[in-house]
C-alpha cells in the first residue's frame, strides 16, 4: 500500500509464517531534544499469533502508545525492526487498521463519508464495491442507520464505532488500538471490549489479532490472551503474561483477582 | 510607537476582562469591538488630526495623534485576544479560584492576566506590524496633506524619497530600507519574540510530543547565554510572580488614568474642532452638492469594493495553500516561518516609493495598488491560515498517513477543512486590513504641487486622499462615512454568518 498516488493493491493472503501475525523484533527509539538523546523504548521484543489478543501496559510515559505507533508503520524505530508476517513495515499498509484513543474523525464529514475516506486508497475496487463496504463496516459496528450523521452528533461511543467501523472497512488482520475506551462511560466500553473480542474469533471476520494499550487493568485481564507489560520510561519488558483463564472469564473470581495482581507487581 | 502598545494592552486586558466576564458587558463590547474593528483606520485618520492638531497645533499634537491612531490600531485586535483566552478557561480552573476565595485582585492576576498572556504576545506581534503600518502611512499622509507638519518619522523619511530621480537617492532609499529591515528584525528578537516565549509558560494545554527546536529558538538561546537579556530572563526565573503582581498594582492607577485621558481627549477634540473653525455652523452645504457628492462617493465606493475583493482572491488563492503546505512540513515550517515574519513586519507603505520606480509597475497604477493592497494584507491569511492547521491534533494529521490517503483526497478531506476557520479568521482581517490600504494604494502623492506619482482612475481612497489634501470636509465625510458604513454593515451582516457557520461545522472540538 504506497501513500504517494499508486493506490492499493489486493491485500496478504492472511496466513502468517511460523505462526506469528505481527512480530516485534529488539525494537528501540530514541527521541533527540536540543542535543540531548532520550531514549524512550529500548529493546522490545514480542509476538503475536492468529486468534490472540495482545494487551500492552505500563504506566505512563513508558511508551506504549508511540509502540503501537511503530507497529502501526506511522514511525520509524531508531534500531530494531517490526514484521508483520515474513514482511518488514515501514509504512501503514491496509492489513494493520488503527483505533484511535481520541476517535480523530473528519468532523466536516458524516460518518459514512468518515469510513469512506478510509477506503480512497484502494483503487484496485469499484466506487460501489467501496461503497458497499463501507456500509457493512457501519452495520458490523452497530451503526445501521446513523450513516448520514455527523461526528458532533454522535455520543462518544458512536464515534468509537465509527473508528471501528473505518478500520474495519479495509478488512485487517491485525487491528492496533490505542487506549480506545478510556474516553467512553463503563457501560458502552464494556459493550464495545465483547464485540470486539467477537470480531477477533468470529471465523468470517479477516481480524487474526487484536493488539490493545490500555491502562485498565481489570480491562486487561478480561480480554488478554498475553499481556506485555512495559518499565516506566524507558520502556523495556518487563514481563510478558500467558493469561490461560477460561473464557468467558468471571471478573469476581480469585482467579482474576489474582492475574490482576500478577499484572499489578510488574507495573510497579 | 511603545506607548501606543502599553496603553492598548492595558485597555485590552480592561475590556477583554470585562467582556468575558460579565454577560451583559459582552453583548454590548463585542459588538463594539466588532464595529471598531471595521472601522477603516486611515479614514478617520484626517479628523483625529483636525481635532488634536486644532487643539495643539505643533509638533506634540501631530505625534499625539499619530500615537492615538495606532492605538486604535492595535487595541481591538489585542482585546478580542483576551476576550477569547479568558473564555477559553476551563471551567475547572474558576472552580478553584471559587473555592478558595479568591479576591476579584486575585483572580486577575493569578487567572486572567497569565491565561491572556500567550494570546496578547501572540497578536502584539500582529498590532505591532499593524500599529507600524498605520505609523509609516500617517505620517505619509501627514507630508502630503501639507496642513500638518510631522517632522520626524519613517515614513516623512520615505516620502522624501520618492520622486527622486538622483542615484544618490537611490542608495540613500535602499540603505534606509534595510536599516528598517534591519530594526524591525532586532526589534523582534529582543522584544517581541521574548514577550511571546515568556507568554509560553502560560499556556494551558500542553501536549507530551517530542518538543520541535526552530532553528530560531537555537539562535535565541545562544544569544540567551550571552546574557544579553539578562533582564528578561529574571523574569523567567524568579520574578515571575513579582512581575505580574505589579501589573496588578499599577492597574487600578492605570484605569483611572487611561479614564482621564479619554475623557480630555474628548474635550480637547471637540474644543479644537470649534476653535479651528472647522465646525462652522453657518456654511452648511446645500443638498443638491451633498447629494451629488455623495453619489460620486457610491460610486467610488463600488469600484473599490470589487478591487479589494479581487486582490483578495488572489491572496487567498496563493496564501491558503502556501499556508498548509509550510504548516504540515516540520522542516519547510522552521526554514520558512523566519523568513514570513520578517517579511511581513516590513510595512508596506516604506516599499512604495520603490513599487512605483519598478519600470513596468509605473505605468500601470491599477497594478501599483494591487501590490501595494497584496503586501499589507497577505500575511494575515497565512498565517491565520497556519495557525489553524496548526491546531489540529497531531493524530488527525496523521490520518492521511494511516489510510494511505492519495494527495487529492488528503487535501480535499483534512488539510484544506482544517484551514477554513483560520482562512475565515483570517480573510475577515485582510479585508479590513485592504480597505484601509486603498487609501495609500490608490493615489500617492507627495508633492501638492506636482502630479501624483500614482493614482487610479477611480477608487474611493483616492477619493478620501485627495479630499483631505485639499481640506475638502464635505467630500471627506461623506466619502469615509459611507466607507464605513459599508464596511461595518458587511461585516453585521456576511462575516458573522460565514464565522459562525464555519466554526461550527469546521471547527475541531472532539
Amino acid at each position: 500500500m504506497s501513500a504517494s498516488g499508486q493506490g492499493g493493491a489486493p491485500p496478504h493472503s492472511g496466513v502468517p509464517v511460523n505462526g506469528a501475525t505481527i512480530s516485534v523484533e529488539h525494537v528501540g527509539l530514541d527521541y533527540r531534544k536540543e542535543k540531548e538523546k532520550l531514549p524512550v523504548l529500548v529493546d522490545v521484543s514480542f509476538e503475536t499469533h492468529k486468534n490472540e489478543f495482545v494487551m500492552i501496559t505500563g504506566p505512563s510515559g513508558c511508551g506504549k502508545s508511540t509502540l503501537l505507533r511503530i507497529m502501526g508503520g506511522l514511525i520509524k524505530p531508531t534500531s530494531g525492526i517490526v514484521k508483520l508476517r515474513d514482511q518488514l513495515i515501514t509504512k501503514p499498509r491496509d492489513e494493520i487498521g488503527m483505533v484511535f484513543q481520541n476517535f480523530v474523525l473528519l468532523p466536516w464529514r458524516t460518518s459514512f463519508e468518515n469510513v469512506m475516506f478510509g477506503l480512497a486508497s484502494r483503487s484496485d475496487l469499484s466506487p460501489e464495491e467501496k461503497k458497499q463496504r463501507a456500509l457493512k463496516a457501519l452495520d458490523d459496528a452497530g451503526l445501521k442507520g446513523f450513516e448520514s450523521v455527523y461526528p458532533g452528533e454522535l455520543s462518544g461511543g458512536m464515534k468509537q464505532r465509527v473508528g471501528v467501523a473505518r478500520a474495519l472497512a479495509l478488512e485487517p488482520h491485525v487491528l492496533l488500538m490505542d487506549e480506545p475506551f478510556s474516553s467512553l462511560d463503563d457501560l458502552t466500553a464494556e459493550r464495545l471490549r465483547q464485540e470486539i473480542y467477537g470480531l477477533l474469533i468470529n471465523p468470517s471476520s479477516p481480524i487474526q489479532t487484536v493488539i490493545m494499550v490500555s491502562h485498565n487493568v481489570e480491562e486487561i485481564i478480561e480480554l488478554a490472551d498475553k499481556a506485555i507489560v512495559l518499565s516506566a520510561r524507558p520502556g523495556r519488558v518487563v514481563g510478558e503474561l500467558k493469561v490461560d483463564l477460561p473464557r468467558p472469564r468471571n471478573k469476581k473470581s480469585e482467579e482474576f483477582f489474582n492475574w490482576m495482581d500478577k499484572v499489578y507487581v510488574l507495573l510497579s | 510607537m511603545m506607548l501606543a502598545l502599553g496603553l492598548s494592552i492595558v485597555f485590552a486586558l480592561a475590556v477583554g476582562i470585562w467582556a468575558a466576564r460579565s454577560k451583559r458587558a459582552e453583548s454590548v463590547i463585542l459588538p463594539l469591538l466588532d464595529i471598531f474593528q471595521s472601522i477603516p483606520i486611515l479614514g478617520f485618520f484626517p479628523f483625529v488630526i483636525g481635532a488634536i492638531y486644532g487643539a495643539l497645533p505643533n509638533a506634540i499634537g501631530a505625534n499625539l495623534a499619530v500615537i492615538i491612531l495606532i492605538f486604535t490600531s492595535m487595541s481591538w485586535n489585542i482585546a478580542f485576544g483576551v476576550y477569547e483566552a479568558v473564555r477559553a478557561i476551563p471551567q475547572d480552573y474558576a472552580d478553584l479560584l471559587n473555592v478558595s476565595q479568591a479576591s476579584a485582585w486575585q483572580r486577575i492576576k493569578s487567572l486572567y492576566i497569565p491565561a491572556s498572556m500567550s494570546r496578547i504576545a501572540y497578536n502584539t506581534q500582529i498590532s505591532w506590524a499593524v500599529g507600524l503600518f498605520f505609523l509609516v502611512a500617517s505620517e505619509i499622509i501627514a507630508v502630503g496633506s501639507a496642513t500638518v507638519p510631522v517632522y520626524y518619522g519613517i515614513g516623512v523619511a520615505v516620502a522624501s524619497f520618492a520622486g527622486t530621480s538622483g542615484a544618490v537617492d537611490y542608495a540613500n532609499y535602499v540603505l534606509l530600507v534595510a536599516g528598517i529591515i534591519v530594526a524591525v528584525v532586532v526589534w523582534r528578537f529582543l522584544f517581541l519574540r521574548e514577550f511571546a516565549l515568556w507568554s509560553e509558560k502560560y499556556k494551558m494545554m500542553e501536549e507530551p510530543r517530542e518538543v520541535h527546536q526552530d532553528p530560531i529558538m537555537r539562535f535565541y538561546s545562544w544569544v540567551n547565554h550571552r546574557s544579553i537579556s539578562k533582564l528578561f530572563l529574571l523574569a523567567h526565573d524568579s520574578g515571575v510572580t513579582r512581575f505580574t503582581s505589579a501589573i496588578a498594582r499599577f492597574r487600578r492607577g492605570l484605569q483611572l488614568a487611561v479614564a482621564i485621558f479619554v475623557l480630555s481627549f474628548l474635550l480637547l477634540a471637540a474644543g479644537g474642532l470649534a476653535a479651528s473653525g472647522h465646525l462652522n455652523v453657518g456654511s452648511l452645504p446645500t443638498l443638491s452638492v451633498v447629494a451629488s457628492t455623495e453619489a460620486s462617493a457610491l460610486y467610488a465606493l463600488a469600484v473599490s469594493f470589487v478591487r479589494v475583493w479581487y486582490v483578495v482572491a488572489i491572496c487567498v488563492a496563493v496564501g491558503v495553500p502556501l499556508g498548509i503546505v509550510v504548516s504540515l512540513n516540520f522542516k519547510l515550517y522552521d526554514l520558512a516561518t523566519p523568513i514570513f515574519e520578517v517579511i511581513s513586519s516590513i510595512p508596506a507603505p516604506i516599499l512604495l516609493p520603490a513599487i512605483i520606480l519598478i519600470p513596468v509597475l509605473g505605468h500601470a497604477p491599477e497594478a501599483v495598488a494591487a501590490v501595494v493592497i497584496t503586501l499589507s494584507i497577505f500575511w494575515y491569511i497565512v498565517f491565520n491560515v497556519m495557525a489553524g492547521v496548526r491546531t489540529l491534533p497531531a493524530d488527525m494529521k496523521d490520518l492521511p498517513k494511516v489510510f494511505s490517503a492519495r494527495r487529492v483526497s488528503a487535501w480535499r478531506n483534512v488539510y484544506l477543512p482544517s484551514a477554513l476557520t483560520g482562512l475565515v479568521t483570517g480573510t475577515i482581517t485582510a479585508v479590513g486590513g485592504a480597505w484601509n490600504a486603498l487609501i495609500i494604494a490608490e493615489y500617492f502623492q507627495l508633492d501638492p504641487t506636482q502630479p501624483a506619482l500614482s493614482q487610479v482612475p477611480v477608487g474611493i481612497g483616492k477619493m478620501i486622499t485627495i479630499a483631505t489634501n485639499q481640506g475638502n470636509y464635505l467630500t471627506l465625510t461623506l466619502a469615509v462615512v459611507s466607507m464605513t458604513v459599508l464596511i461595518v454593515t458587511f461585516n453585521l451582516t456576511v462575516w458573522r454568518r460565514v464565522y459562525h457557520h464555519a466554526t461550527k461545522r469546521y471547527s475541531y472540538n472532539r
